[in-house]
């Protein structure tokens, strides 16, 4: 009832390849826009947005950079971790040698390292696919990590071998570092994250983003599209390393504060992989899903107890949080394997049709 | 039409007179270790006809396809295509210079709607750099809908309609060779090699595909070469037929005198010993 198009008809091509064609749909988005850009900022404590929104935003991009390789382009990848951070030490060496240009230019400025890198990681994909291409990406993510350790220079010499956030400005507001304001650096994380997902949304549907798809699903006649797999699969790699390495060095610049080589480990690669399979391969919106049930679920369970007044031991909840999301997730994979953002689309049919079947 | 105004524009560009010779092979060999899958083979395609190739199986006709379109590099031998002799070629090469295909076992991009699979047919024709796909604007976009104008020339002359939509993966097999002839016209061809274009299909299904196969070479003047196994639609499409039995070429010509040639009738029915 809620949800029907009738009367909606298109009239043009571009109408219907519009992202949203369905003017409910539309309004849903901007809702959604409104309550995160106003909304939560004004109602939002600073729990809420330090430990909740901001690491759901910074994983939601990791996400949707590694299902632009893994669900698009369809190169599998466990090297998620190690590009995440080699964006992170380019943003603080970036930002160390020149301190006086904006943050917010450095961590974009960040993507291209991690882009470079990614792509020369990604070259042996030219020549092995699936597990094989995992094995590879895996020894980059070693790789990544013994430089983190070993190269000095990448962490200025500092004796704790971290890199800690010096403090920057812009028009006189505190961005980073230990005085900004959770608001401030959740607003900016927002805005990234909402301006790179529509760049990426951009490219997928356009001739870039079925290139990869066509070497995804059929590489052999996607070469007799006149589709290069040399390029299709290194720009898939750039592109996604990019998107990594922002959300690496946002990670790093607007949530943590400081890093060590532990924030770029691979059982990053592995939560960030586990966010797109949950979440739906080869669906922006499913990376969105996947990280906000793997990254707030947990979160939300260790509060339920009290909020329904219970008390339980931590260690106990903690315990019960492992059992309850690896019994949902194995739940959720059963029911739906395409993940979540395929559920919502049947949801979203059954909704369409209702009260008939079909 | 747009598409076959455009296809007749792409002919003239290549200056070849219609019944001319379009690829010609020459003395083709191809060996995969001792397998020796094409012995010596030589033969043309003329502009603007329907050219068979059958055999019995494993005569090798479908590596001769792999050969023309780049797939596998013949040991010997020289093909010229468009009057041009062409070294080793990658099938992106040879899809840029005019030579499309579909599969036996068809090879859509299942994850993707029929009107994404034709519009991938297109990706030769679209040049707008990155900064425009970015952003979803401007000529970026401009170029989508004009490129998607003709893609939606082709889905009606294929009448797919209504499945335009849908992704190809969940589409009956009929269909899907439906799509995958789509999006090779979409690549708006030279020569179109089609694979077993009715393996598996009704008769219903045959005669509509036989139609299309006649629609396209008629109406947008694609010169076809094809393989089939299917002799009443092989003898009643063709205007020449080549013959291959275990990599060697036994006969080449029109359907009645293939037929007649008692080489074929030994291949096909074998010889008593």
């Amino acid at each position: 009832m809620l949800y029907r198009e009738a009367g909606q008809f298109k009239t043009s091509y571009q109408a219907d390849q519009a992202a949203f064609p369905i003017f409910q749909d539309q309004l849903a988005v901007w809702a959604i826009l409104a309550v995160a850009f106003i909304g939560v900022p004004l109602v939002g404590n600073d729990f809420f947005l330090n430990s909740i929104m901001i690491p759901f935003l910074i994983f939601a991009l990791a996400s949707v950079g590694l299902n632009i390789l893994t669900g698009y382009a369809g190169q599998l990848s466990l090297g998620t971790g190690a590009f995440m951070g080699v964006g992170a030490y380019a943003c603080y060496k970036l930002t160390t040698i020149f301190p006086d240009v904006n943050i917010v230019i450095m961590i974009v400025a960040s993507g291209f390292f991690s882009a470079g890198i990614g792509m020369i990681f990604g070259l042996p994909s030219l020549r092995i696919k699936g597990f094989y291409l995992v094995v590879t990406t895996l020894a980059a993510q070693f790789f990544l990590e013994w430089c983190f350790i070993r190269i000095a220079w990448l962490y200025n010499y500092n004796p704790s071998g971290a890199i800690e956030v010096p403090q920057r400005e812009a028009f006189g507001v505190i961005l980073t570092g230990a005085s900004a304001t959770p608001v401030t650096r959740y607003l900016l994380v927002l805005s990234i994250v909402v301006v790179m997902t529509w760049i990426a949304f951009n490219i997928i549907r356009g001739r870039i983003g079925r290139s990869w798809m066509m070497i995804r699903d059929m590489d052999i006649a996607a070469e007799l599209m006149g589709v290069k797999p040399l390029n299709a699969k290194l720009s898939a790699f750039a592109v996604s390393s990019f998107y990594c390495g922002v959300a690496g060095a946002m990670m790093v610049f607007f949530w943590l504060g400081a890093a060590e080589v532990e924030s770029f480990d691979v059982n990053h690669s592995f939560l960030i992989l586990f966010m797109v399979i949950l979440g739906g391969l080869g669906s922006i919106k499913g990376a969105f899903m996947g990280a906000a049930f793997i990254w707030i679920l947990p979160i939300l369970i260790r509060a339920a107890p009290g909020w329904i007044g219970i008390e339980v031991q931590a260690a106990t909840v903690e315990h019960l949080n492992f059992m309850l999301i690896g019994g949902l997730i194995i739940f959720f994979l059963i029911i739906e394997p395409h993940g979540l953002a395929r559920l919502w689309s049947i949801g979203k049919q059954k909704l369409r049709v209702w009260p008939f079947p079909y | 039409m747009n598409v076959h105004s455009q296809a007749a524009a792409a002919q003239s560009d290549d200056g070849i007179a219609l019944g001319a010779d379009l690829l010609h092979v020459d003395n083709i060999s191809l060996s995969f270790g001792g397998v020796k899958a094409i012995q010596d083979v030589s033969f043309d395609i003329r502009k603007g006809e329907i050219r068979a190739i059958i055999g019995p199986n494993g005569a090798g006709k479908t590596s001769m396809l792999n050969v023309i379109n780049g797939f596998y590099h013949p040991q010997e031998g020289i093909i010229s295509f468009k009057g041009r002799e062409r070294r080793r070629m990658r099938p992106y090469e040879a899809a840029a210079q005019g030579i499309a295909r579909t599969f036996q076992n068809v090879a859509l991009f299942t994850g993707m709607t029929t009107l994404e699979n034709i519009m991938a047919g297109r990706s030769l024709k679209m040049h707008r750099n990155f900064f425009w796909q970015m952003l979803y604007r401007g000529p970026a976009l401009n170029e989508e809908m004009e490129h998607r104008r003709v893609v939606e020339e082709i889905i009606d002359f294929l009448e797919i309609e209504a499945i335009r939509k849908t992704p190809v993966g969940q589409l009956p097999y009929g269909l899907q060779k439906r799509v995958e002839l789509g999006r090779a016209l979409a690549m708006e061809p030279t020569l179109l090699l089609l694979d077993e274009p009715m393996a598996g299909m009704n008769l219903e299904e045959k005669e509509d595909m036989s139609r299309y196969v006649l629609d396209v070479n008629s109406q947008l003047g694609t010169t076809i070469a094809l393989i089939e196994h299917d002799m009443g639609v092989v003898m009643d499409l063709a205007d020449r037929v080549m013959v291959l039995d275990y990599g060697k070429k036994i006969a080449d010509g029109t359907p009645d005198e293939v037929q007649a040639n008692q080489a074929v009738i030994d291949a096909y029915l074998g010889v008593p010993h």
